[in-house]
This record gives structure tokens, C-alpha cells and sequence, in this order.
């Protein structure tokens, strides 16, 4: 039996692009252009591996406004046999609950064997969304994963996953959503005739909220985090002071209490 | 779309193939190949443009003025990103500690069309120009570089790439790689440029942190006009044979050297060495007072002239810009831009009329060297080839005994003491005619260079 494998993919600001608007002090990501979130490389090339040794195809999805088109286009020339965009203005002011709904719908329309994510995205990075598709979907859940080994006779995939002080392997029945730990496996670059089509030919198919039916389910009303307020921490200064023995550096730390 | 059109079904995405899909391969989105490529897709071809840079002109190591009268001809320019138009241009002399300069600012480089002299950020221009060739028609493919050249018999029918499934067919390749011309070399299209026929040049974009205006103050400029500094002796590029140049952009300024590749091996002259020592001139100093470096990149420049010029057609393919050596440079003049821009034109023309009728021989693509012999691109490179031996021969002279003999000559001649001014005019003359070898010296050097500005 071949596998249906769902990468999600997502567009951020690109982080060396991102500079620090010098009047308010803050992050200026408006400017910035849009690249793959770096994180899902490693997602879209986990799946083509599996689809190498299991067979099946590799399906990429991103949520995110038309212009997302360019990260659905990357991630066909690497290899993917095909792209949904799913775009609605009902999507707007989404927090992760929503838009995990909506990748885990998505996702149950493909036929997901399995669902492959980045460790998490360059600007809101909560690693929420994975989880959140295999909780909408109450689907299984592996993440951290550095090393993956199908089972397919058995609907079984196997991860390594990177724990606390070594790793532990874990196996879970299909379907199953894992998040790709961040700089495992190493994408592979595209290839010329593949970049060439995905660039100029390709068109991804466009799902709205309606086509998932999830249209009352999304977009800031239904989105339960709540910003409270922001602050911008001011660096502390910092005193630097030359010492000539250990006594002289032991006192003032025994004074400040760093040293009891 | 309703919701049950969201069927499963995949495309067939399976091992798309390009090869004859497109009618030429352009290797190389700088000016050259731009300019092929917007020339063809103009006339209807299908055109497929390479470039190894992330986007075309990331890599581009280029102080200076873009000349622009045959860009203005094939595109829309007025949506150019042009940093300044010059509005000066400075010749000048330094010896260890002198400056000798001539300056020009004639009134009409202040109004359109500019003497077709515009300061650019290539990483910018060049992102512009092959968007214009997209526009036109052409495909664009980044991040990718050109290794080889595929070969049916002594035909060229397609280029290989570093990418994996990267080898492409297509009726005609035009190589428009620049100075540092390894597909071209390596399918032995051309031979490898002799150290003495290559400059190396390294530049630095500086920006002012301080304050806004420093430019306009420093340069004496309003809006956008900007200035082409040239700089030539000992003072500029040390014992090397070359020179130093200074270009102001909107924000920067771009400050470099470019000499001989021979004196950076023989004489031990590194490019950083070299560019702080102009740097630190005492009449060049005061301009980059307080200047951060934002970037710092160096290059190859190809300057054997026309004796140099390759054969430019090949079985199914062309060699343009300064793949080609297309590239004047003779201390008054640094022109490689507009003939970049001339032959990737030329070339696209002489593609486009063959393949409108089907050929693809070397002979249906002599149209293209033909035109470029008729054009200012040869006809410039002929005009100075001697100068470049003349001027080796003189080195010395040129580039030492007469910056500091001028120097001196001027100092003599506005000397402030009690001697009348006759006998300071009678020193300065002398002091000049000591360096140039008396009165015969001076006429023979006059009658040898007559031709740079007659
Ligand atoms: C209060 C709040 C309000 C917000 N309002 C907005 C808003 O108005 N507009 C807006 O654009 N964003 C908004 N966001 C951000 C947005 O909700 C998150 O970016 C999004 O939910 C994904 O979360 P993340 O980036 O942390 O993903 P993570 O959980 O860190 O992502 C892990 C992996 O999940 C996958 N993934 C994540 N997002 C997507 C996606 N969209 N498509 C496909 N795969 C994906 C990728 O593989 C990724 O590597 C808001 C966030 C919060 C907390
Ligand atoms: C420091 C410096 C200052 C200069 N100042 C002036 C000046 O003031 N005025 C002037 O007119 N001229 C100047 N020149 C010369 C001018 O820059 C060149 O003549 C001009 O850029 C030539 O254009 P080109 O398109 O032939 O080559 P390039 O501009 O070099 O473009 C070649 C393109 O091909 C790409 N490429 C190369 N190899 C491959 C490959 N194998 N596969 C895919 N892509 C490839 C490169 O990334 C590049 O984008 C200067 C040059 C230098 C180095």
C-alpha cells in the first residue's frame, strides 16, 4: 500500500531581510520578502524520503494569502506531486487553533496517510500548529523527529525522536502528524526541468473556507488567544571592570550577592 | 469552487521535460544577457535565462557608471532603479602626496537624457533589467549555474547545469557569463586571458552614518546629480599599472582600484593594500572621512581590446559582453556596460533572423559580428588598442615622473615669495620639461597620445 503524504508549508518574512524599523524600535517584517519558513525544508524533504522507500505521493499545502503561491512552487520543484493553496479573507487574525483546524481538514480532505510539518516557523515559532492538526483530527502525533522509518505492511511509522539527554523511538499507527526536528534531514536541491515547470507552469489548486467548511470556524473571533501587552525590554547596561587577582574579583561578587 | 470539487486527485507533475521547448539559452542574467534576451523574446522566442546568483546582479562586483544609450532603446527606462546621474566627471593625478586633477561639468549633463551616464546599484539594475526581459516573454531561472556545454558534433545544442536532471537542450546558446568566462573557456570557445590582459579591481560601497547630506556636501551636489571621480600614479594604484575610482550613489558611495592582474602577482600588491592606500591619499582621505564599508567585493575585468576579441559565433552558439572582452579601458574611458549591452543586442537580432528561418550554422549568425564591427563597440576597441601598449611602454612616465612632475610644476608656478612670477613660470616649465625629456620629449608624447582625445 503506498502513502498520501501532506507537508504543511508556510510563508515568513525572510530573517536576514528583517530590519529594525529605526523610528518605533520595532521588528520590520512588512519589508521583508516572503520565503519558506526554513524549518519546513526539512519537513518536505523528510516526505520525499518516505515516498522514495514506501511510494505514494507527496501533496504540500500552505495557508496563507495568494501570494504563498511561491512556497507551494519551491516545494513542487524539490519534488512534491502537488499543491493546495487555501486562501480565504475569512482567515484573517487566525491564531493556531484555527489554522491547525484548517490544515487538519485539509489534510482529511487529501487522504493524509501522514502529515509532515516543520519544527516550528521562523516568526510566531509556538510549534502549536502540528499538534493542533493531530488534536482536530485526533490523529496521532510524533514530534522532535530526527530519523523516520516506514513500516508500511504494519500502518506503522516509526520516529526517532530527540528527547532530553538522548532520544527515544516511538511508533504510531497511521494517520499520524509529525514535526520534523529543525536541520534533520537535509533538503535536496531541485532539479533544472522540475524548477523550470514548478516556476513557470505549475498552478497549485485554491481551496477557500467554504470548500473545507470550516467558514464559521475561523478568523479572529473564534481565535482564543489574546494579546495582552507588548513591551520592549530595554537592554540593561552593563558596567565592565578590569580585575588583577581572584580576591579583587571575589569581593565585589560576594557583595552583590552572585557568591554567598 | 465548491467543496466537492476538492477531489484528491493529483496532477501529472511527473518528469516535466524542457529540452527544445525553448529556442535559445542565454547562460549569464547580467547586461549582456539580458539585453540578448529581451532582444528575442521581443521578437517572439521562446528564451530560457540562466543565472547562478539568487537574483540576477546578487553577484555583481561594478563601481560605476552604467552608459545607457542602447538600454534606453529596448526598454522602458523610465522605470530604471538609477541611483545619480553624473554631473561630473574628475580626472585625476596623485603622486605619493600630490593631486593634480582636471574637472568637468558641463551644463547639459545636468538635463535629460543625462549624457546617458547613470550610477547604478547592479544588484538592483540587473534584478530591473531581466524582470524587463520576463515581461517580454522570457523564463528566468536563479540559483543555478551553467557547467558545461552539450555538444552533437562540432554543433552546440544545449548547456549542463549543477542541478540535478540539469542538462537542457535548446537550438542556441549565448554566452553572456562575463569576464570570468569558465563555460566559454572550457568548451575551448575562447583561450584563457593572459595576466597582462586582465585588471583585478576591488571596490567598497560606503555609507555615511553620521548624517544625511554628507554626499551632497562633500561632492557639491543637488538632487541627483552625482560624480564619476577617476584617479591615476602612485598615488592611486601604488607601483601597479591602473586606477582608482570614486562613484557616488543616492545613499554610498563606491570606492575602488582596478589594476593589472600581472603587478597584483608580481609586484605583491594585494587588492586590499592597494585600495587603503588610496584610500588613505591625503586628497582622497578627507571624501571618505567617517564612512562605514557595507561591502567589499573584487573582480576580474578583461582588457586586451579588440586584439583580444575571441571568435563570436560558434555552431549554435554566441559569445557576448565581457565574456566576449568587450571592455575599454584606457584610463579616460571604463566602458564595458554599453557594449555589453550593444553585443547582447546584436547577438539577440542575429538569433532571432536565424531562427526565424529555421537555421542554426555558424554563417546564418555571422549578422552578429558583422553588426557589432559597424558598431562604436569595435570601432571604440580598434580606436585605442595601441593605447594600451603606449601607455605600458610609458609607464613610468605617465604614472610617476609627470603626476609628481606637475605637482611640482605647481607648486612652482603659485609659489608665494619675493621672486618675480617669470622665474616661477621658468621653473615650472622646466620641471615638466625635465620629466617628459625636454621639448622633443613632450612633442613625441603629445603626437602619441593625440588620438585619446582627438
Ligand atoms: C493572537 C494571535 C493573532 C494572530 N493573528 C494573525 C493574523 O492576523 N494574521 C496572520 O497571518 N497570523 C496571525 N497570527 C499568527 C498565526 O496564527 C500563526 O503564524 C499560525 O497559526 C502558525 O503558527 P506558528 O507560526 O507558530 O506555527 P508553528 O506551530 O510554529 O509551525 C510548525 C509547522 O506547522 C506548519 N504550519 C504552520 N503554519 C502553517 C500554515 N499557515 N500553512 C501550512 N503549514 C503551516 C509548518 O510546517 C510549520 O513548520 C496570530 C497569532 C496569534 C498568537
Ligand atoms: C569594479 C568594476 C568597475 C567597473 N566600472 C565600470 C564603469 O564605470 N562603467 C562601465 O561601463 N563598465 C564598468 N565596468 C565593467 C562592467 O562591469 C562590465 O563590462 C559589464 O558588467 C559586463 O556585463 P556582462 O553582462 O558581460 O557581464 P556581467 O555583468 O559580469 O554578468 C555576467 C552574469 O553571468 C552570471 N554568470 C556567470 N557565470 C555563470 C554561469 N556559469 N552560469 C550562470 N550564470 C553565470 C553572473 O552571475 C552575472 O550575473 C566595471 C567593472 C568592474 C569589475
Amino acid at each position: 500500500m503506498t502513502w498520501t503524504i501532506v507537508v504543511g508549508v508556510k510563508q515568513v518574512p525572510d530573517a536576514d531581510e528583517v530590519g529594525i524599523d529605526p523610528d518605533t524600535g520595532r521588528l520590520d517584517r512588512a519589508n521583508a520578502p516572503a520565503v519558506m519558513n526554513p524549518p519546513d525544508r526539512n519537513a518536505l524533504e523528510a516526505a520525499l524520503e518516505l515516498r522514495d522507500t514506501v511510494g505514494g505521493s507527496v501533496l504540500v499545502i500552505t495557508m496563507g494569502p495568494p501570494n504563498a503561491t511561491i512556497v507551494l512552487e519551491e516545494a513542487i520543484a524539490m519534488g512534491c506531486d502537488d499543491a493546495v493553496l487555501v486562501s480565504d479573507r475569512a482567515f484573517a487574525g487566525s491564531d493556531t487553533w484555527p489554522t491547525s483546524l484548517t490544515l487538519a481538514r485539509a489534510a482529511e480532505t487529501l487522504e493524509a496517510d501522514v502529515v509532515l510539518c516543520g519544527e516550528e516557523t521562523t516568526d510566531s515559532s509556538t510549534g502549536q500548529v502540528p499538534p493542533g492538526i493531530a488534536a482536530h483530527n485526533g490523529w496521532a502525533q510524533l514530534t522532535y523527529a530526527e530519523e523516520l522509518e516506514p513500516q508500511p505492511d504494519e500502518g506503522r511509522l516509526v520516529a526517532r525522536r530527540d528527547v532530553e539527554g538522548g532520544y527515544e523511538l516511538v511508533a504510531a499507527q497511521l494517520p499520524v502528524v509529525v514535526a520534523v526536528a529543525y536541520g534533520e534531514f537535509d533538503p535536496r536541491p531541485a532539479g533544472l526541468h522540475r524548477k523550470i515547470f514548478a516556476e513557470n507552469d505549475f498552478e497549485p489548486r485554491e481551496w477557500t473556507a467554504a470548500d473545507l467548511d470550516i467558514e464559521d470556524e475561523v478568523g479572529l473571533d473564534v481565535s482564543p488567544t489574546a494579546v495582552g501587552t507588548m513591551e520592549t525590554v530595554e537592554p540593561v547596561e552593563r558596567r565592565s571592570e578590569l580585575v588583577d587577582s581572584v580576591n579583587a574579583l571575589l569581593e565585589p561578587l560576594e557583595e552583590t550577592e552572585v557568591v554567598g | 469552487m465548491t467543496g466537492t470539487e476538492t477531489e484528491t486527485q493529483t496532477q501529472d507533475t511527473h518528469e516535466p521535460n524542457y529540452d527544445e521547448a525553448f529556442d535559445v539559452i542565454v547562460v549569464g542574467a547580467g547586461l549582456a544577457g539580458s539585453a540578448a534576451a529581451v532582444t528575442m523574446a521581443k521578437r517572439g522566442l521562446e528564451v530560457l535565462l540562466i543565472e547562478r546568483g539568487s537574483s540576477p546582479g546578487a553577484k555583481n562586483v561594478f563601481g560605476g557608471v552604467l552608459y545607457t544609450p542602447t538600454i534606453r532603446e529596448l526598454v522602458d527606462f523610465e522605470s530604471a532603479p538609477l541611483e545619480r546621474y553624473v554631473a561630473e566627471k574628475r580626472f585625476s593625478m596623485l603622486s605619493h602626496d600630490d593631486e593634480t586633477a582636471l574637472s568637468l561639468r558641463p551644463g547639459e549633463w545636468n538635463h535629460d537624457p543625462h549624457n546617458d551616464s547613470y550610477t547604478v546599484l547592479r544588484g538592483e539594475f540587473d534584478e530591473w533589467f531581466a524582470q524587463q526581459a520576463v515581461e517580454a516573454g522570457a523564463t528566468l531561472v536563479t540559483e543555478t549555474t551553467v557547467t558545461g556545454l552539450v555538444r552533437d558534433g562540432p554543433q552546440i545544442v544545449g548547456v549542463e547545469t549543477d542541478r540535478p536532471d540539469g542538462t537542457i537542450r535548446a537550438p542556441y546558446v549565448v554566452l553572456a557569463e562575463g569576464g570570468n568566462s569558465l563555460v566559454s573557456e572550457g568548451a575551448d570557445l575562447k583561450d584563457t586571458e593572459s595576466r597582462e590582459n586582465v585588471a583585478v579591481a576591488v571596490k567598497e560601497v560606503l555609507e555615511f552614518p553620521e548624517r544625511d547630506g554628507v554626499i551632497e556636501d562633500r561632492f557639491r551636489l543637488v538632487g541627483d546629480a552625482g560624480v564619476a571621480y577617476q584617479y591615476f600614479g602612485e598615488g592611486a594604484v601604488g607601483d601597479a599599472f591602473g586606477g582608482g575610482f570614486i562613484y557616488t550613489n543616492a545613499d554610498t558611495i563606491s570606492v575602488g582600484a582596478a589594476y593589472r592582474l600581472e603587478d597584483a602577482a608580481t609586484q605583491k600588491q594585494s587588492p586590499e593594500e592597494t585600495l587603503n592606500l588610496f584610500k588613505t591619499h591625503p586628497a582622497v582621505a578627507p571624501l571618505v572621512r567617517d564612512a562605514r564599508t557595507v561591502e567589499y567585493s573584487a573582480k576580474t575585468i578583461p582588457e586586451g581590446g579588440a586584439e583580444s576579441i575571441p571568435d563570436l559565433v560558434h555552431d549554435g552558439a554566441v559569445i557576448v559582453g565581457d565574456a566576449a572582452g568587450l571592455v575599454l579601458n584606457n584610463g579616460v574611458h571604463l566602458e564595458g556596460t554599453n557594449m555589453a549591452v550593444e553585443s547582447g543586442y546584436h547577438a539577440g537580432r542575429a538569433i532571432a533572423t536565424a531562427t526565424e528561418r529555421g537555421r542554426r550554422d555558424a554563417d546564418v549568425l555571422g549578422a552578429y559580428p558583422a553588426d557589432l564591427e559597424q558598431s562604436f563597440v569595435v570601432q571604440n576597441l580598434q580606436r585605442y588598442a595601441w593605447m594600451q601598449e603606449a601607455v605600458e611602454a610609458d609607464r613610468d612616465l605617465l604614472f610617476e615622473a609627470l603626476p609628481r612632475a606637475f605637482a611640482d610644476a605647481s607648486t612652482e608656478y603659485f609659489r608665494m615669495d619675493r621672486q618675480p612670477k617669470e622665474s616661477h613660470a621658468e621653473n615650472a616649465k622646466r620641471t615638466v620639461l625635465d620629466a617628459l625629456g625636454g621639448w622633443t620629449g613632450a612633442a613625441k608624447l603629445a603626437l602619441r597620445y593625440r588620438k585619446v582625445v582627438t
